[in-house]
């Protein structure tokens, strides 16, 4: 698609070399700190300090105690306050941090008694050794550009496929762990269509994908090299079919949407409609042309700046318009405003930066270099869009937020140029007219009247996205004291936090400068941080588990060696995010099989080692576009509005603003049958499926959902007219699609869901599941007549209704199986 | 004494999840029953409570749109004489106006049109307006001095639910249920019931966030009954399935998941086999709970002629009623309608006759069954109202514009002192003259009476421990019996 051509040339920039140059020679492994070792303080000490100290003797001057700071060497090696010297490198026995840590002495020991922050045994000894070794600190490790280190030299030299291999293997061989053998195809192939898709593998993709993998061990039987096999090539080309698909680019929208904070309403109080799906629109067709992902984040920030912005570009901004919009009467606008301006700070700082900014809102950061004047210096990029605090209540919601750009269709437009061009005339016609009571004057005054209503109604038909725009004159920005929008600090400009590289000095001040920056070669986070989300949405959790925090706070990485080696790679590409899934779902890693063993599940139960292939529940949003593609009700329509699928009756009505008029319109055809990212998202009530299988509000930036369990998730795979219809339609396809008995049907219908035949002992209970609901519904004809009625969509009638209804139980237990409800 | 008993059974969860949590089952249980995982790993299902606790259940009667404390508890004879007089600049003091009044050129006084009398033994002045509560006066403890920062529903709603003013924050309830977990097996931690005034009120919308769970896993988010069919979404079983078929359906979606199990010694699996039971428990427990049929027509006299009709607010006293006896550890309930920006005399009147009657009930109720010892009930809404008339004022009419400085609440039950007020509002009910209670005072104090140090139930979220009194709350001391 041309639309998002890279008008920049990709050549690598001399300081690309210096990660080249750094390869290590030797390569050693970092393992837990033991007494043969080394203490590391990164690895070993921060995570003690940040937790139990900083908050105190910290960054934070307003609350830093006894004038003690320990994140800074020098501070740390200098007299405090009480003249005590805190560390004495080499010498714990005179370093009052030792002491204290070690002190019994309620009045004397750190951190306080009544801190509720303890060190364990362990921690104290780790911080003496430090001491003892020289107390050497290190800058944090996401704060250091990644360093690419040539993939390490492994023991078992057949399995890499791969760089990720080496990085995986040679951890596990350090921690004696084998990898996982490799799942077995099918199961293989419905993990990668979940993955790149979100929707199962199609039956004849399944035995297509068998057919072609059979042919290729024939031809394998005399290769050699294992990447030269064609059972390689087949599943090469699979991964690059399914990144082509377009349903590639809604799979990976569902993921941005939620760190876009996208909806379909304003969110506020009244929370009426919004009409943003222009946007949507927009991501998915980014992911499916691979924009590349410094291109894809240019545009969405500043593609307004860009010399000559296509309309496209121009909607791409919509990613900062999709905060909260508030349209309550009595509110200040100047208060939203800043609102809405600092949403855009911390959303831009998670979803690039991996930074919590939140805290800095208000005060100096209390464990990461950033400090309030950082956030106003962000924050000032924001603050130039000719916006209003508040939403114009009394507008239609295509002019209730500017700025915002209109839509129309070639048609529409030709039908108000026509319109105008007759206003134009009627207009001369009547200034002709001196005597305003000639009648002739009253008729043209009337028609003027009458086109002008027409071209306002027309112009109302008109689809609208929010955009942003840049004033022509800057705003000042002040720092707002506590963050509070009426209490004006110090006039700040627009800057980039003082602790990463800064802007280079040609860029111009604004957000297109900005999101230049977030992209240039030197920053050390935007590369880790997204590759870091590409492999969480594989494995479920991502290298660094905390995605949204990069910071002290956050968790370091489970394998820092590949997580830099994934970046650099992913810059290299030319940040080309096909690209780098391809790499990650063709290493061996991600093939692995999924299955466990007790002594597995006790050394490392959460799978951060990586000795087995990821398993995890399936995201609201795939659960249901499973059920609807298995049953072929599934749309597969692309984009356009947002549609309203069944929602339980009464749930929205019991909420929302204004009369019993105010009510959810269920869809009619297509529109129950949309992909689920699709669905209409009001913010004061999403729908309620998505919230029970952990979709957030959207209210703010979320970068990881939580993945939790409970008896309503059951609840509404199990009842839900949405899986009753499906299972329905699952009936119909066994009875249309297979032979005639109870075996071959059932066989077809979990074939059909995952992937896989059945074995011979979960045949035999689903064949004695129909015989069993066979003989109670023929008893039982009213029963058969209801089950049958859920759902909009007519049954075949010239399928037997016992039979269909038999059929329907069936494929209800399998819809509700573990293995359908999760991604092996 | 049932506080010990509380504490006891707190114990005993405890005590049962710890010595079980080496088996996959102990820690999926956990996770079902809203413990925190990871927190059941290291043999503390829960990281509450800390001290024993006063109060095992909590019932919170959220008033939304904001009551008049002027027209129902905050007595000011002295108004009358000042009817239609400009309110002092003085005692105005720069406080913010919302755009619904910044307009106006006056600001005149409004003396409520209600009579207030002082009732029951502890003689606490309450308006006519609420003669059911008259009758429970010597139970309550009335702060008259409650303040906050929002001045708009949205944010002054969301603040007093989940102690911040911007969306994201989880709610008390989701803190009390990542804190206590569950008490019942078969019922969620946290109820959310909500009604629409009766009268032609213009209700005010209400947020799923108010009772969402913000940081916390979503499992502590509130689970809304609704009235009718389904009072937990998608309870029952499709037309065309009994009971008995789901049962042998969930027989077989069991063997087909040990099967897996077998296989793939997956912990999840075993998860969602349990979920699944769970699921199929709650089937039979919730429609129990919300069947009213066999409750006695004396219950439905006393919660008055509202409680007979499923989703008022009157039915949902009754449900809470009998969620409190089931071990629900917070229900709150939802009334809308409390916005009386004009027409202030017949909206209260209409929105008290909704609630008046089944509040009382509802405290009577808990106390003849012994559960008001161990069960807190707080009544209010999320800010007060103005003393000066928005638009046009006359002797029988008048409306009142928001008012975050002052505003009254009632709290009743364990704990609490009763028959007593707390704090005292000037002349004009416009600021807090003697001991202000900020929501986060309220809520630490809440959270007090159910055995939380409320600077200790933290959660760590973007790497830092949050609380749902962020840095501040003191403990009402005055308020605690």
């Amino acid at each position: 698609m041309s639309r998002f051509r890279c008008e920049r040339a990709r050549a690598a920039p001399a300081w690309w070399t210096f990660w080249w140059v750094v390869a290590c020679t030797a390569w050693h492994i970092h393992g837990a700190a033991d007494a043969a070792e080394p203490v590391r303080f990164n690895r070993d000490i921060r995570p003690i300090l940040s937790s139990r100290c900083f908050a105190c003797h910290g960054r934070d001057e307003n609350h830093r105690k006894s004038g003690l700071r320990l994140d800074v060497r020098d501070n740390a090696l200098n007299a405090a306050e009480s003249k005590a010297i805190p560390i004495t490198p080499g010498k714990p026995e005179s370093s009052e941090l030792i002491r204290r840590i070690f002190s019994t002495d309620r009045d004397e020991m750190m951190p306080p008694a009544d801190s509720g922050k303890n060190l364990t045994a362990a921690e104290k000894e780790l911080l003496k050794q430090w001491v003892s070794e020289g107390a050497e600190y290190e800058p944090h490790w996401s704060l250091v550009p990644p360093m690419r280190v040539q993939p390490p030299i492994v023991k078992q030299t057949q399995w890499p496929r791969n760089p990720v291999d080496n990085f995986v293997l040679v951890r596990l061989e350090r921690e004696g762990l084998r990898p996982s053998p490799a799942a077995e195809p099918a199961t293989l192939l419905r993990r990668l269509c979940l993955d790149l898709t979100g929707l199962p593998p199609a039956a004849h993709d399944v035995s297509a994908f068998q057919r072609e993998l059979a042919a290729a061990d024939i031809a394998d039987a005399k290769a050699g090299d294992r990447n030269q096999r064609a059972a390689e090539r087949v599943y090469a080309s699979w991964v690059d079919k399914l990144l082509a698909s377009p349903h590639y680019g809604e799979r990976m929208a569902v993921d941005w949407l939620d760190a876009a904070r996208f909806a379909d309403s304003n969110g506020y109080q009244v929370d009426r409609d919004r009409e943003m799906y222009a946007w949507r629109d927009w991501v998915i067709a980014a992911f499916n042309a691979n924009q590349p992902f410094d291109q894809f984040t240019i545009e969405q920030l500043a593609g307004d700046l860009l010399p000559n912005a296509t309309l496209e570009q121009k909607i791409a901004t919509g990613f900062h318009r999709n905060h909260m919009l508030n349209e309550e009467g009595g509110i200040i606008a100047e208060e939203f405003l800043a609102e809405y301006c600092s949403d855009r700070v911390e959303t831009t700082a998670a979803v690039w930066l991996g930074q919590t900014f939140t805290c800095t809102r208000c005060h100096d950061h209390k464990f990461d270099p950033f400090t309030q004047r950082d956030y106003y210096g962000l924050y000032s990029f924001f603050h130039n869009v000719p916006e209003g605090g508040i939403g114009n209540y009394g507008a239609n919601i295509r002019r209730n937020a500017p700025p915002m750009l209109k839509l129309p269709s070639p048609e529409i437009e030709a039908k108000i140029a026509s319109l105008n061009r007759e206003l134009d005339e009627v207009k001369k016609s009547l200034a002709a007219l001196q005597d305003a009571k000639n009648p002739e004057h009253v008729r043209l005054t009337e028609r003027v009247a009458a086109l002008n209503k027409q071209i306002d109604e027309i112009d109302l038909q008109i689809p609208t996205t929010l955009v942003m725009q840049e004033l022509p004159a800057a705003r000042v920005t002040r720092i707002l004291m506590r963050g509070e929008y009426n209490k004006l600090g110090d006039e700040v400009t627009a800057n980039t936090p003082a602790a990463l590289p800064g802007m280079s000095p040609d860029s111009p001040k604004n957000r297109l400068g900005l999101a230049r920056w977030i992209v240039d070669l030197r920053n050390p986070l935007t590369a880790r941080v997204t590759v870091n989300r590409l492999w969480q949405s594989l494995y479920g959790v991502g290298l660094v588990r905390t995605a949204e925090d990069f910071g002290t706070q956050g968790e370091p990485p489970s394998h820092p060696e590949l997580l830099d080696w994934l970046a650099t790679e992913f810059v290299r590409t030319g940040w080309d995010v096909k690209a780098m899934l391809r790499l990650m779902v063709t290493s061996s890693t991600y093939r692995q099989s999924a299955r466990s063993n007790p002594s597995l599940l006790q050394r490392d139960p959460e799978n951060r080692l990586l000795a087995r292939g990821p398993r995890f529940r399936l995201q609201a949003e795939f659960l249901r576009d499973q059920a609807l593609a298995v049953s072929g009700l599934l749309s597969s329509k692309l984009g356009g509005p947002s549609v309203r699928p069944y929602h339980p009756p009464g749930l929205y009505e019991q909420v929302v603003a204004g009369s019993s008029a105010n009510t959810y319109v269920v869809g009619t055809g297509d529109e129950l049958y949309r992909r689920s990212l699709y669905t209409y998202w009001k913010r004061s009530v999403p729908n309620p499926a998505m919230l029970t299988f952990d979709a957030p509000f959207r209210e703010t930036c979320v970068l990881r959902r939580p993945r939790t369990n409970t008896p309503l998730q059951a609840l509404n795979v199990m009842n839900d007219p949405t899986y009753v219809e499906a299972a329905r339609f699952l009936a119909q396809r066994m009875v249309r699609e297979a032979g005639n008995t109870a075996a071959e049907r059932v066989r077809h219908g979990f074939q059909l869901t995952l992937a896989r035949s059945p074995s011979a002992a979960e045949q035999a209970i689903l064949v004695a599941a129909f015989e069993r609901a066979r003989k109670d519904f023929e008893n039982d004809p009213t029963a058969v007549a209801e089950l049958l009625k859920v759902g909009e969509s007519p049954s075949d009638t010239v399928i037997e209704p016992v039979e269909l209804a038999t059929l329907a139980t069936v494929a209800m237990t399998i819809l509700n199986l573990d293995e359908t409800l999760t991604k092996e | 004494m049932p506080n010990s008993l509380a504490f006891q059974q707190a114990l005993s969860r405890r005590l049962f999840l710890s010595s079980s949590s080496t088996s996959i089952g102990a820690a999926a249980l956990a996770c079902l029953l809203g413990r925190d995982a990871r927190a059941s790993a290291g043999g503390s299902p829960t990281p509450a409570p800390h001290f024993h606790p006063r109060a095992k259940t909590i019932i919170w009667l959220t008033q939304a749109g904001a009551p008049s404390q002027l027209d129902l508890f905050d007595y000011k004879p002295g108004l009358k004489d000042r009817f239609d007089q400009d309110l002092p600049e003085s005692i105005r003091n720069g406080q913010r106006l919302t755009g619904m009044t910044s307009g106006q050129k006056r600001f005149p006084v409004a003396p409520s049109t209600f009579k207030f009398r002082q009732v029951g033994e502890s003689g606490i002045w309450l308006s006519e307006a609420l003669p059911h509560t008259a009758r429970i006066a010597d139970r309550l403890c009335v702060i008259r001095s409650l303040y906050t920062e929002a001045i708009n529903h949205d944010p002054a709603m969301t603040l007093l639910q989940t102690g911040h003013q911007i969306a994201g924050r989880p709610s008390l309830g989701a803190w009390l249920s990542y804190g206590l977990g569950s008490e019942n097996n078969n019922l969620p931690a946290y109820v959310v019931m909500i009604s629409r005034p009766s009268g032609p009120t213009n209700a005010q919308p209400l947020h799923e966030r108010m009772w969402g769970s913000g940081f916390l896993p979503p499992r502590h988010q509130g689970v809304r009954f609704n009235p009718g069919r389904d009072p937990v979404l998608f309870l029952s079983n499709p037309p065309g399935i009994s009971t008995e078929r789901r049962r042998k359906m969930l027989d077989d979606v069991v063997a087909l998941n040990r099967i897996k199990l077998a296989d793939y010694q997956d912990a999840e699996i075993q998860a969602r086999i349990d979920q699944y039971e769970l699921a199929f428990r709650m089937q039979a427990a919730v429609p129990e709970l919300a069947d009213l049929s066999h409750e006695p027509k004396s219950v439905f006299e006393n919660y008055g002629p509202e409680s007979h009709k499923l989703g008022t607010f009157a039915a949902n006293c009754i449900l809470a009623r009998r969620l409190a006896e089931r071990g629900v550890q917070f229900i709150q309930l939802y009334h809308r309608g409390w916005d009386q920006h004009d027409n202030l005399p017949s909206g209260i009147k209409s929105q008290c006759y909704d609630t008046d009657q089944p509040t009382a009930a509802l405290i009577q109720d808990l106390e003849q069954r012994g559960l008001l010892d161990e069960t807190l009930v707080l009544w209010g809404g999320e800010f007060g109202r103005t003393v000066y008339s928005q638009g046009t004022l006359t002797s029988t009419n008048y409306g009142r514009d928001h008012h975050p400085r002052c505003f009254s609440m009632w709290m009743a039950g364990a704990g609490i002192k009763p028959g007593h007020v707390h704090g005292e509002t000037d002349e004009y009910s416009y600021n807090v003259t003697r001991d202000p209670v900020h929501i986060h005072d309220l809520n630490a104090t809440v959270l007090h009476l159910l055995g939380i140090n409320h600077t200790r139930l933290t959660y760590r979220h973007q790497g830092r421990d949050y609380r749902l009194t962020d840095v501040h709350g003191e403990v009402i001391k005055d308020v605690l019996a």
